[in-house]
């Protein structure tokens, strides 16, 4: 009985000190933004300690929580969690196909009117930029960063066998040509395609060169008729040029088996000359201790339909959730992000090229590379963003299975081109 | 007398009934949240067609997944991959493991243990971290695998061991055999140790020994224990996803593409979780099947 007395009084006691803690933690009024962003980035812990603090400055009751996640499984992820109730507030994004996807769907919230407060996103950043996340005229995400791509060598080892930057695409075979000579087992051009994407933006840039993004336009958004829709014979000469990279001795053996951070590392190690690789590479290739690199853009290829001058960009950033129960802190954290401090901090902590220029002649040390990215996207006349990211899910799954495919040749460029339009068509029918 | 023992009995009885009763409720409430909430959704949700960014816009499709399963040639192929690990698993992880528990049962005298803690060992790491250690054993580049073929003169593949769609499956299920073949031998050993040792000296005298006596007599003894491994194996096969994923995404060319992958292709990459929906309810009666074997041939063992 006495035990029982002592059970129902530590029963009271726990349900009064819960009133009690309910009571103190709905006086202080905080609130938690939690951001979800993809992992390893260099810097990145920093970058978002300081975003806390420096927000906090402005707004001391908010809380901003990061959670990170590794790029293929966040693709997944960021879905489900839209869906469900315990999702982000803000959460990161790629520009394209797959952000207007969400804002469709109701998933994202429409910041457009967010755009022209105090410390909202338009402050900071150009319309133009904005609109890489419009819907239908509205806007649904703050772009903070874009990446880019270039060809990047090493000088010592051209220096020393008196090779040439390619300007045209028939260099850069010729280029592959005589790397071998000096050495058969060089790997030129080692292409990490075990996941796919990597190739994938190697046709990227071939369709612009060659079939011209005027042309393709109809074909990425499957605006085209059906009889016209991916039928310019050019798409099959992008193909054939990877067939002819492959022939020339570019890429290693195995490029379907071969994951892109290892063909990171052949590079960085200098065991081969020179690598297509993203602007976040820069700095990766310098964490594994090599930094005296340089680069050029992809070559031009004589006879296509699309200019030299246009470049591999995609816009990222952030797009709030449409379920956050603070749309208007979310959208203006989101806002902050690309605030001119912020954005100084993103450029000097995680190598961001970013939307926000303001600061950028303030940056204490940057790198060579760093200078070379940012000059070079604001001297090219246009930009295609990757296709991975711009087409329909079931056309872009397609043009990822058709590179592994070419890659092994177990398909010709027109079998390719029959595959994906098939798709293509059937993707419109069900649009 | 009498009827109070009956009413005794009565009240004990229906008591029996209510504790039963209260102690199963836990675990309906698991089942029915976890299991058959979820199965009953995915059956409904297979009849309509909708995407993970869609939710709210259902179409109803009637059986047309199911239809445009048939037709599709990705499914086939994921169907047959599957039967391929079952085979596969069988053979290499039964057949090994069969062999394996035999030799240490019968054939050695000394270390069984050792041996049988190191076949054992990797049946405990983790599916995902023994697919990431065999991806770089594998790599055509700084894999040991190719350093080894080439030390002896061998060629490679010159697609990779994971990049040619023609062996690419084969080297998963070595990977497979090698962490699950250890778990297999210890059940069969289990039920070798129940075969009596007198059965042999028996046999002995009639001129069994060696495989003989392995194949006459040993096998037949342990039949049921055999059925049951085999069964494992065979469901374990339908659920694999870990190590395709992992490895190869189903790749290179849906090459590797099983029921598990697919299903998450679709529904997450491609964005029709209807159709999801549907190939799991062809998945989910397979399991049925498979598993109403099992029980039946357990309670036989």
């Amino acid at each position: 009985m006495n035990f029982l007395k002592f059970i129902t009084k530590k029963i009271y006691l726990f349900i009064f000190s819960l009133f009690l803690s309910f009571g103190f933690i709905t006086s202080s009024y905080a609130v938690d933004i939690t951001i979800w962003d993809l992992s390893g980035r260099n810097g990145q812990d920093e970058f978002y300690d300081n975003l806390n603090k420096e927000y906090k400055k402005i707004n001391p009751d908010v809380n901003i929580i990061l959670q990170t996640f590794e790029n293929e499984a966040y693709k997944t992820q960021i879905q489900v969690a839209l869906n469900g109730n315990d999702g982000p507030d803000v959460f990161f994004n790629w520009f394209g196909e797959d952000s207007a996807r969400l804002a469709r769907a109701g998933l994202a919230l429409d910041i457009t009117p967010y755009a022209n407060v105090e410390g909202g996103y338009g402050n900071y950043i150009s319309e133009g930029l904005s609109n890489t996340t419009a819907v239908n005229g509205k806007i649904y995400g703050v772009p903070n960063t874009s990446v880019s791509k270039y060809f990047h060598y090493d000088p010592a080892f051209f220096e020393a066998n008196s090779l040439a930057v390619p300007k045209t695409f028939d260099d850069l075979l010729n280029l592959c040509r005589d790397i071998r000579a000096i050495d058969s087992s060089i790997v030129p051009w080692p292409l990490g395609n075990s996941e796919r994407w990597k190739l994938n933006h190697v046709i990227t840039m071939l369709n612009q060169r060659v079939v011209g993004e005027e042309n393709t336009a109809a074909d990425y958004n499957l605006s085209a008729s059906e009889d016209e829709l991916f039928t310019n014979p050019a798409y099959v000469e992008a193909w054939q040029k990877v067939v002819d990279l492959q022939d020339a001795g570019c890429f290693q053996d195995a490029p379907n088996a071969t994951h892109p951070d290892l063909t990171r590392s052949m590079f960085a190690s200098q065991i081969s000359p020179m690598i297509y690789c993203g602007t976040w590479c820069g700095g990766i290739f310098n964490g594994e201790g090599f930094s005296d690199f340089s680069y050029f853009r992809f070559p031009e290829v004589v006879g296509g339909a699309g200019a030299a001058t246009v470049g591999f960009l995609v816009p990222s950033g952030m797009m709030v959730s449409a379920k956050t129960a603070h749309p208007e802190i979310a959208a203006h954290v989101a806002s902050f992000m690309v605030s001119d401090d912020m954005a100084l901090q993103a450029a000097e902590l995680m190598g961001f090229m970013p939307s926000n220029p303001t600061k950028i002649g303030e940056m204490s040390n940057p790198t060579h590379w760093f200078n070379f990215y940012v000059n070079d996207i604001a001297d090219k006349t246009g930009h295609v963003n990757v296709l991975d990211v711009l087409l329909e899910a079931n056309v872009s799954n397609a043009y990822l299975d058709m590179g592994t495919e070419i890659l092994n040749r177990t398909k010709t460029p027109q079998e390719a081109m029959d595959f994906i339009r098939q798709v293509a068509l059937e993707a419109k029918a069900a649009m | 007398m009498n009827k109070n023992n009956t009413q005794t009995n009565n009240f004990s009885l229906s008591n029996d009934k209510v504790s039963a009763t209260i102690l199963l409720v836990p675990a309906l409430i698991f089942c029915t949240i976890f299991i058959f909430i979820p199965a009953i959704g995915t059956i409904v949700g297979s009849f309509y067609s909708y995407s993970l960014t869609s939710m709210n816009n259902w179409k109803w499709v009637g059986f047309g997944n199911y239809v445009k399963a048939t037709q599709d040639e990705y499914f086939w192929v994921a169907l047959k991959n599957n039967f391929i690990i079952v085979f596969a698993s069988i053979v290499l992880q039964v057949g090994v493991g069969t062999i394996l528990a035999a030799i240490l049962d019968r054939g050695i005298k000394y270390g069984r243990v050792i041996f049988r803690t190191i076949i054992f060992t990797p049946m405990v790491i983790s599916s995902v971290a023994v697919s990431l250690i065999w991806l770089i054993i594998y790599d055509p580049n700084v894999g040991i695998l190719n350093a080894i073929f080439k030390s002896i003169g061998l060629s490679t593949p010159s697609k990779g061991w994971l990049g040619d769609p023609n062996i690419s499956i084969w080297m998963i299920m070595i990977t497979a055999a090698w962490q699950n073949t250890g778990f297999m031998m210890v059940l069969i050993l289990a039920g070798l140790q129940g075969v009596s040792k007198e059965v042999y000296d028996a046999a002995e005298i009639d001129g069994a020994t060696g495989v003989k006596a392995f194949w006459y007599i040993t096998l037949p003894m342990i039949r049921n224990v055999l059925i049951v491994a085999i069964l494992i194996t065979t469901i374990g096969a339908f659920k694999v996803f870990e190590f395709i994923f992992v490895f190869t995404q189903g790749g290179p060319s849906n090459a590797t593409q099983v029921l598990g992958t697919y299903i998450y292709l679709q529904a997450f990459n491609l964005l029709h979780m209807g159709y999801a929906n549907a190939l799991s309810v062809i998945l989910l009666i397979i399991a049925l099947f498979l598993g109403w074997l099992q029980l039946k041939s357990s309670r036989k063992a």
